[in-house]
């Protein structure tokens, strides 16, 4: 029985894929994900366990009160619709038998307010001019006698008869509104309305988007951060510490490395001190080097030194041994091995081996922030997600994801330049890094051309001025 | 199998006897004296190599050859300074060694060039290393490799070079610190058979043109018989000097002598001292085929 053509082109073992294939799957793993989010928020069926509010009500002796935006559990929401539908019958059921309840003013106004949602939505009035009484009394007008409609939220019949019959109501004793004026009996409450909704920590990727551009656009008053100043903070928390875990981790990784000497004074303490996390040292970080990026730059330094030292011995001891023979034939000095064998001999690996540690620093920035004063991008994470703004949480969390799978891989395309004598990276990781690294290349691919323009120019020059 | 009747192997023609007298009476270059070397192992000591004493002339070109096992590159490695002796020593010039150094070259089966240098850089590592200006480096190491024959690839790094190019620039980087004795740990063993075939003639040429003694560790007969002045045969556990075999045959040598009669009688009698007969080498069991093959019987 033959295989289908369709697996025999797609799955073969141990078999690499034409170059347009694996292009087309690289996209596809960042596309998958995106369109599972894509579905989950916006096919209405699934999942969508909560209702998101979008009319509310007041109802009688219950101190909990909803208001439009928040989320109730689906199983929740028709009884919620079901009481206030059972208070309406109730006062329906009042004013036929000639006993309506008095002094229901004060509830009136609330109620007329039932409809600021739809006046905001709609643009009528402002966020901040949500309670203008005088415009919603005629917006009830309008909607009843149908010169506006409602679409955002769209109204329900039920509530459209309620809002007539409230009208009607209304419309007998003033066409203006006047608290005086208002009926002394309790009118009609408008049924709450709702739409299935996520949970507010699973924002729809359009909300997500929107309130990206809001943020990282947003002019803040003065002595507040933008998100560019906060981005820049954590990019300079994060390289200082780097840098200072580099500047003490290698040279004492490669004499480790070397050295046995070394090896056997270091390296039993720092596999020791690794286990002990660094964040528990923030306290005592705070305490020492006071607030300020400080502690910051100093946490990121402790989560990356001791394993870099590690690392780098490691990736020393790996060099073959045979070229220091080799060396060592040739004359080469003690130092010189060191500087002409080992140094350059571990080179690829060694970059590599930071590529990943700086990943690593990564996740020491965010804890780091957290410490003493609260600074920079987790902040603003640590700040919004209190507040439940999960839309506005989610685009600085992928903008750090970003940032370092960008810098990974340009940094991985920068390996291909710096050690071509070493073999390249994976195609995977090329693939991406031809995406990634496209506007450098093309930067690079232009400077050299203006310089060989240049030079052709020169030569042409020089022979005009010779003969 | 062979009637052939062979010379015995010590029969010298009189120039190659003559030519033997003249060796002899060149300065030595290398001398090792009682030469011992144990290994502790879990298992109990082990005695790598046994009292191996024996002398290379200025400009001798001499291979030590013998069983898998024998403490061939444990010979080598003690002669290049890598390891250090249970007890014996080693003269170069009447000088005793300890540790490496660039008065004795080495060429690895392993190649062992640096990879993040071009061929060029590569061969002006020692003179670099010896103190050398780039300049005069430089000048140097484009002799070598042109002796070699790899000018044009002066500046190609070691991973685009195939093996034999390799092994070339790792003799011409030997060769660049002048040192007075070359070892080589079976340079050729990586090769495929032709490349082998070609770099002995390339070593000849080489040696021809160049003022090296050269210590040869091989475990291919015809390499040695081809190669050699003499012939250093080891015994194996413990590795003991069997004999040193005077090669017969007549310099300068070209592929056309392997069937000398000097070539295969030489040939044959170190392969009986490395396989004596009935030694316990078993018949290579044949397999059986289940159909007759007509064209095959």
């Amino acid at each position: 029985m033959a295989r289908p053509a369709f697996l025999k082109d797609w799955f073969r073992i141990r078999r690499e894929l034409p170059q347009g294939r694996r292009v087309a799957l690289t996209a596809v793993s960042f596309l998958l994900p995106l369109a599972l989010w894509c579905v989950v928020s916006y096919v209405p069926w699934i999942w969508h366990p909560d209702v998101k509010i979008e009319l509310s009500a007041e109802r009688e002796g219950v101190t909990t009160v909803f208001t439009a935006g928040d989320h109730v559990s689906r199983e929740f929401f028709p009884e919620f619709v079901e009481a206030v539908r059972t208070e309406n019958k109730a006062v329906l059921a009042a004013r036929a038998a000639g006993t309506p309840e008095s002094g229901a003013r004060r509830k009136n106004q609330k109620l007329l307010r039932q409809l600021a949602p739809v006046a905001v939505g709609h643009g009528w009035l402002g966020h901040d001019d949500a309670q203008n009484d005088a415009v919603l009394y005629h917006l009830w007008r309008d909607l009843a006698t149908g010169t506006k409609t409602a679409t955002k939220p769209a109204l329900s019949e039920e509530n459209l008869g309620i809002i007539r019959q409230n009208w009607a109501q209304l419309s007998a004793v003033s066409s203006d509104f006047s608290f005086r004026k208002l009926p002394d009996e309790p009118l009609l409450k408008i049924v709450p309305q709702g739409k299935p909704a996520n949970p507010v920590y699973l924002p729809a990727p359009h909300e997500v988007v929107r309130a990206g551009m809001r943020d990282f656009r947003a002019e803040v008053p003065e002595g507040e951060l933008t998100m560019g100043d906060r981005y820049r903070k954590s990019l300079r928390v994060i390289f200082l510490g780097f840098l200072w875990a580099c500047v003490i981790g290698i040279p004492i990784g490669i004499l480790c490395g070397v050295f046995d000497f070394f090896s056997k004074l270091f390296e039993p303490f720092v596999d020791f001190f690794r286990y002990m996390p660094a964040p528990t040292f923030s306290t005592l970080l705070v305490a020492v080097l006071l607030a300020g990026d400080a502690p910051k730059v100093a946490l990121v330094f402790i989560g990356t030194v001791f394993q870099m030292i590690l690392v780098v011995s490691k990736t020393t001891r790996l060099l073959d041994p045979s070229l220091l023979e080799a060396a060592q034939t040739l004359g080469a000095k003690p130092r010189q091995m060191i500087t002409k064998v080992v140094i350059p001999g571990i080179l690829p690996n060694l970059y590599n081996d930071l590529r990943i540690l700086l990943g690593w620093a990564w996740t020491w920035l965010v804890i780091a922030e957290l410490i003493g004063v609260k600074s920079g991008l987790t902040e603003f994470i640590e700040t919004q997600g209190r507040f439940r703004n999960f839309d506005r949480v989610f685009p600085v969390i992928i903008l750090i994801g970003v940032t370092g799978f960008v810098m990974d891989q340009f940094l991985s395309w920068l390996h291909g330049l710096l050690f071509p004598w070493a073999g390249n990276a994976g195609s995977f990781s090329r693939g991406i890094a031809r995406c990634v690294t496209w506007p450098f290349r093309t930067a690079a691919a232009g400077i050299q051309a203006r310089l060989s323009a240049a030079e052709a120019s020169r030569v042409a020059s020089a022979r005009q001025e010779s003969p | 199998m062979s009637t052939l009747e062979l010379p015995g192997y010590r029969d010298q023609s009189p120039e190659v006897a003559a030519r033997f007298e003249r060796l002899r009476q060149r300065p030595v270059a290398l001398e090792v004296r009682g030469l011992t070397k144990r290994f502790e192992t879990p298992r109990g000591v082990v005695t790598a190599l046994d009292d191996v004493s024996f002398q290379v002339h200025k400009r001798e070109l001499m291979c030590v050859i013998g069983p898998s096992g024998c403490g061939k590159s444990t010979l080598v490695r003690i002669l290049a300074g890598l390891e250090t002796p249970s007890s014996g020593e080693v003269r170069v010039y009447g000088e005793p060694v300890s540790g490496p150094g660039s008065d004795r070259g080495m060429v690895f089966q392993g190649y062992t060039l640096f990879p993040w240098l071009s061929v060029k850089e590569n061969v002006m590592f020692g003179p670099r290393m010896a103190g050398k200006s780039a300049f005069s480096a430089e000048r140097e190491a484009r002799e070598w490799i042109d002796l070699v024959g790899l000018s044009k690839f002066e500046n190609a790094y070691p991973h685009q070079l195939s093996g034999g190019m390799k092994q070339r620039v790792a003799i011409a980087r030997a060769l660049a610190n002048q040192p007075r004795v070359l070892f080589m740990d079976e340079p050729f063993g990586a090769l495929d058979a032709q490349t082998r075939c070609k770099m002995q003639s390339y070593l000849l040429d080489i040696w021809k043109n160049v003022d090296i003694t050269i210590v040869f560790i091989t475990h291919d007969l015809d390499e040695a018989v081809f190669l050699s002045d003499r012939i250093l045969v080891l015994d194996a556990n413990p590795g003991r000097v069997h004999e040193v075999v005077e090669v017969p045959v007549p310099r300068p040598r070209s592929e056309a002598q392997l069937f000398d009669p000097t070539f295969m009688a030489t040939r044959k009698h170190i392969d009986g001292i490395m396989h004596p007969p009935g030694s316990g080498q078993k018949e290579t069991p044949v397999m059986r085929l289940a159909v007759s093959d007509p064209d095959v019987v």
